[in-house]
């Protein structure tokens, strides 16, 4: 297997340049702690999924905790979790290599190998969630549902697929000019199938927490922030905290662009709060003050996702840079609650008010808890995303060439 | 081209569940609590003794409302959700990709998982079992003891359920949604 990888390589290198076709590379690494503290976790990630999909390919969804009043959990979660980051990558790369940004070019290919690490990561989840993801290829072509949002971010998605993948071929051929052209490309496309995505919640007439335009816009701000966060990620580890002076102001500039976006992110989260619970329309204020005093919402979206990195931001004027690595990880974890409460938080209030046996109270707010399968799948999404990124970067030159 | 509909005298409704169970016999519906096309929903009685309001214990059968302007439709990627002979909303099993967004868009909850096919399952009117058959009643209409259901052509002014609604006053449920239901509950 190892030779026909290889043999598979060496044709590849033919048409990009490439640091090492010898598989063997890939399992070579400096021992440090942190290194096998990542490596091992990965791989126990790896490993829970694994059990993780062998067990909804046997019950199917009966190894998830969805039910009829909530009907999607976690994997739907993950799945725009991965897919925000990937739209956010794109358009950071997008600001230096399309709109050329130059303080932030050098980031561009590594932005882009985020970016399509994390789409197919989103892409194994939602392909672990829909019941009949073949099927769905197949009517998704031949019977179309025009006015379907979810039909619309499928086809978005493909081929926001396609053009990343045609842009960072031409990234790694340092050909600028046809990288710039389906960048253009890929930012546009990319930026219509995530604001579908932000709708797919949006058109949803009958849940007034989600109906509106809010979602659309707020999924493009907040993949933006996403893009940052990983960015600083990305170096944080890349350097191990020892910025090059060039990367320092790159970094300085990404957080202060990361700033102002949170500050804009802030002030959506509260209007969209003030306007849900404003005027007490029963079921958009309830459900808006349930989710205002949810931890998740208050400690997970708010304090880790926006509060600590904008006043780490804010009180170093961008420049604690070191600061901000620890920050973009709590940043992430906010993120992820973000979609998770997003996903929940939509299907809180029950569609049927009225208690159907005696003996049960009527139906309050919808609980959900994820199954052990589910969250081996979502940290298998994790060790899946960090294993694409780990080999991209080992055989690939990610940096952006001097010129 | 008829356009079914369903006429509910609600206030005669007995909570006796004989519907539920003759839907799961008709249609071949699993067992288990969250699988039901109909069901129906108990109204709590509202006050406190001695001033307790009798009038406010009623029961709410229910069901898919077969809406005019399906949520449900309008979110399916595939159009495996579709508006059938009669304006009958269908589900072609074939198509049903699993999304569950139809059950997400649907403010009625009248969708659920058919565990055989691993698609989503809804009310039919029973049009692809007794309407198919000939027959003109829905299995929950037939088996209703108090004639709580009326089910026809809302097309045909001669129709019983016609000409229930041109006399008795009717509301429907989450109107203000535009989804325009097929299901009248009569005052």
């Amino acid at each position: 297997m190892f030779v026909l990888a290889e043999k598979i390589m060496k044709q590849v290198e033919r048409f990009i340049p490439m640091r090492h076709t010898d598989i063997r590379e890939l399992f070579k690494f400096e021992k440090t702690p942190l290194n096998i503290l990542v490596a091992f976790t990965t791989f126990v990630f790896l490993i829970l999924f694994v059990i993780g999909a062998t067990n909804y390919f046997i019950y199917g969804h009966h190894a998830y905790g969805v039910t009829r009043e909530h009907p999607w959990g976690l994997m739907i979660a993950m799945y725009i979790f991965f897919v925000v980051s990937s739209t956010g990558l794109c358009i950071m790369s997008a600001i230096g290599h399309v709109f050329e940004v130059k303080v932030l070019e050098p980031f561009a290919k590594r932005a882009i190998h985020g970016a399509l690490v994390t789409l197919l990561s989103g892409f194994v989840v939602i392909f672990l969630e829909i019941g009949h993801p073949f099927r769905m290829m197949i009517y998704n072509t031949i019977s179309p549902g025009l006015t379907s949002a979810i039909w619309g971010m499928g086809v978005l998605y493909s081929l926001y697929l396609i053009f990343i993948v045609i842009e960072f071929f031409f990234l790694l051929r340092h050909d600028h000019k046809w990288a710039k052209r389906f960048g253009i490309f890929g930012l546009v496309v990319g930026v219509a199938a995530h604001s579908n995505l932000g709708a797919v919640f949006g058109f949803l007439v009958a849940r007034p927490v989600a109906n509106g335009i809010y979602y659309p816009l707020y999924f493009i701000l907040s993949a933006m922030v996403t893009g940052c966060y990983l960015i600083f990620l990305m170096y944080g580890f890349k350097y191990k905290l020892e910025f090059p002076t060039e990367m320092q102001k790159t970094l300085v500039a990404t957080a202060k662009i990361l700033g102002l976006l949170l500050a804009i992110l802030l002030f959506f989260e509260i209007w969209r709060m003030l306007t849900a619970i404003y005027g007490g329309m029963e079921d958009r204020a309830v459900t808006a003050l349930h989710i205002l005093k949810s931890a998740p919402f208050l400690v997970g979206e708010i304090l880790l996702g926006i509060v600590i990195p904008f006043l780490v931001i804010l009180l170093s004027n961008g420049k604690a840079i070191k600061t901000m690595v620890f920050a973009s990880l709590g940043g992430m974890v906010g993120i992820f609650f973000m979609r998770y409460d997003l996903v929940h938080d939509t299907q809180l209030y029950p569609m049927q008010t009225l208690k159907l046996t005696e003996y049960q109270l009527p139906p309050s707010f919808i609980e959900y808890t994820p199954s052990m399968n589910e969250i081996f799948i979502a940290l298998g999404a994790v060790g899946i995303a960090i294993t694409l990124y780990y080999i991209g970067d080992k055989i690939l030159y990610l940096e952006t060439d001097p010129d | 081209m008829a356009r079914y509909g369903m006429a509910l005298d609600y206030k005669n409704c007995i909570n006796c569940k004989a519907c539920e169970v003759a839907c799961k016999e008709e249609n071949g519906v699993q067992l288990g609590a969250d699988k039901h096309r109909i069901w129906v929903g108990v109204k709590d009685v509202e006050g406190l003794w001695p001033n307790i309001s009798i009038a406010s214990s009623t029961f709410e059968p229910s069901q898919c409302q077969q809406c005019e302007n399906a949520p449900c439709q309008e979110v399916c990627p595939t159009q495996a959700t579709h508006y059938a002979k009669g304006g009958i909303v269908m589900v072609d099993a074939d198509k049903c990709i699993l999304c569950s967004y139809c059950m997400e868009a649907c403010p009625y909850d009248a969708r659920y998982v058919k565990e055989d096919t691993m698609t989503v399952d809804k009310c039919t009117f029973c049009s692809d079992t007794r309407l198919l058959r000939g027959e003109t009643t829905t299995a929950c209409q037939a088996t209703c003891p108090t004639k709580v259901r009326t089910f026809g052509d809302l097309d045909d002014p001669n129709s019983e359920i016609s000409q229930l609604l041109s006399h008795r006053q009717h509301f429907t449920l989450k109107t203000h949604l535009g989804t325009k239901p097929k299901l009248f509950y009569m005052i």
